[in-house]
């Protein structure tokens, strides 16, 4: 007895100085089991800290929704759901070094229950961000130029010279393309949230090169995913910049399905709007251009108005459903260029770049009617919910991404308790009233 | 020395702890943890092993939020009594004894005149 007892001590104190987080669950994300590791992640990200610790989907909510539709979804009574997926904690810290990325690993045990380990990979994706910059670099210029595409283009991006690799990329003959904008010969995919080749070059301005990937078309039409390195061309003198050289990369992507990779990669799993990681990633891009080229920048914070209810009425695939009807219905409102996201549970948001605060309040307006609008349909029941609209514009001076977070957030508690279904701006503009008014 | 088990995981302080003797620790109705200033553990009581189902004999002289106790090894726990040199804080918590997830209240106790700073749990 003596022996077992022994046992089970150094068995307990084995899962508690294990460095990897273990959580078992149920199907409905209750906790059945959790060792020390995991809480030492978790418990600093739940909603209500000491209080909302008994569910994972709960705790989760905020930052990885998908978990619950992810094992929802999962045909199997057992299997790996899901492998090492990344969880970006909170896009509202304002210390950028600090921001937390957690991995996940969710394997259903049974009929009832699922295990997930967790564990805290930040300084690996710093390292993998770094690395990745520095292969791109270093690829390019080394391994074999030959494969790669070279043009030289001026300071606006008028093509001055391409060599013969170009002509095999992109089926356009030399003598026809000089002299014309590249951004005119490439045939871009336009997509949510993607920039421009010009962004790219103002990026590269500053940065002395930048990195970008998209697919194109050849002039065949068939389509392939091309990476472009934009280096600055010192001029004569040494000191300033006369042009570019682009390098374009014809990526044979060897994945069987590359676009079910960026999918998995970019966007929610649920509603198809872009997820967290990618949002994120856009934004701090629209930032950096916005504050070099002195251009406006909005964003829009979205959350359904009494979600809860729908769930606690309808049940969740009601709630899904609504979040899925409702991320369709902006994504169809929105122009290119702009980027719906989900940031977690029922809020969304919006990215408008080049778009000043009066354009986004009228943007959220539109948004804010098609929503109240739809007629939601699922599970024998039909009714319309509403949501919240919160806007703010980027200020040349001092914000930073979570500074405009904050401000669009405290417009949204302010839609949110003057009322709901209602767009709100900084300090009432006239736009606002006359939209309430309307 | 009977009333001394009487006083409440609110009202004890450090010199309370170091003056009592190791059985009346572990008779406390709330776990006692003592650390030295490296983190080692030093104080390891009756009540917080029979919850945590852990034997102190093997807990006592290793780095307890390394080994023991990693979910309070963040800016809420360990990182106070390194900000904080005078600290009498409470804190709720949700501890993981035995893997079940526990809601608690944590007493942080560290002071310049005492050699050894305490973690209290009471459930």
């Amino acid at each position: 007895m003596d022996d077992d007892q022994d046992q089970l001590g150094r068995l307990l104190e084995f899962v508690y100085a294990c460095p990897f987080g273990l959580v078992e669950i149920d199907l409905s994300g209750s906790i059945l089991m959790i060792n020390p590791s995991a809480m030492k992640h978790l418990l600093p990200i739940a909603p209500e800290r000491a209080r909302g610790m008994d569910n994972l989907f709960a705790v989760l909510e905020h930052c990885a929704p998908e978990l619950r539709n992810l094992l929802d979804d999962f045909p199997r009574s057992h299997g790996t759901v899901c492998e090492n997926r990344r969880v970006i904690v909170d896009l509202r810290q304002s210390d950028r070094s600090a921001r937390t990325v957690l991995s996940y690993t969710l394997v259903k045990l049974g009929p009832d229950r699922a295990i997930i380990t967790i564990s805290d990979i930040t300084v690996q994706v710093e390292h993998e961000r770094r690395l990745k910059l520095a292969e791109a670099w270093f690829g390019s210029m080394i391994d074999g130029v030959n494969d790669y595409a070279v043009v030289a283009i001026s300071l606006d991006g008028v093509i001055e010279v391409v060599n013969d690799k170009f002509m095999r990329q992109t089926g356009q003959a030399c003598g026809d393309v000089q002299g014309r904008p590249l951004f005119e010969v490439l045939d871009f995919e336009t997509e949510p949230g993607m920039h421009g080749l010009n962004d790219q070059l103002r990026l590269a301005e500053t940065d002395g090169w930048s990195l970008d990937e998209s697919w194109l078309r050849r002039r065949n039409g068939e389509r392939y995913w091309c990476q472009r390195l934009v280096v600055t061309r010192a001029g004569r003198d040494g000191q300033t910049i006369d042009g570019f050289t682009v390098v374009l990369r014809d990526v044979a992507r060897t994945s069987s399905d590359p676009d079910d990779m960026r999918r998995l990669l970019t966007l929610d799993h649920l509603t198809g709007a872009a997820n967290r990681a990618f949002f994120l990633q856009r934004f701090e891009l629209a930032r950096r251009l916005c504050r070099q080229n002195d251009e406006a920048l909005s964003l829009v914070l979205v959350d359904v108005d009494h979600f809860k209810q729908v769930n606690d009425r309808f049940g969740h695939p009601a709630g899904d459903h609504v979040l899925r009807t409702l991320a369709k219905t902006c994504m169809v409102e929105l122009r290119p260029g702009s980027l719906f996201s989900r940031l977690g549970g029922e809020e969304f948001a919006v990215l408008l770049p080049k778009t000043t605060l009066a354009e986004a309040l009228s943007i959220a307006e539109r948004l804010r009617v098609s929503v109240s609008d739809t007629q939601m349909i699922t599970g024998g029941h039909a009714f319309r919910v509403t949501a919240s609209f919160g806007c703010a514009a980027f200020d040349q001076n001092a914000s930073g991404v979570d500074d405009l977070i904050k401000a669009a957030d405290e417009q949204l508690y302010r839609a949110k308790r003057s009322g709901r279904n209602r767009v709100c701006g900084p300090e009432d503009t006239a736009i606002t009233r006359e939209l309430h008014e309307a | 020395m009977d009333t001394i088990a009487d006083i409440s995981f609110d009202e004890i302080t450090l010199a309370d702890l170091a003056k009592m003797p190791p059985e009346v620790v572990d008779g406390l109705p709330f776990g006692v943890i003592g650390l030295d200033r490296d983190g080692i553990s030093v104080v390891y009581n009756a009540t917080e092993a029979r919850l945590a189902g852990l034997v102190p004999s093997r807990v006592l002289g290793v780095p307890f939020f390394d080994t023991i106790a990693q979910c309070m090894n963040n800016f809420m726990v360990a990182q106070r009594f390194e900000d904080i040199e005078e600290l009498d804080e409470i804190v709720p918590f949700v501890l993981t004894l035995r893997m079940r997830p526990t809601p608690v209240r944590l007493r942080l106790l560290q002071s310049r005149s005492a050699p050894y700073r305490f973690v209290l749990i009471q459930r």
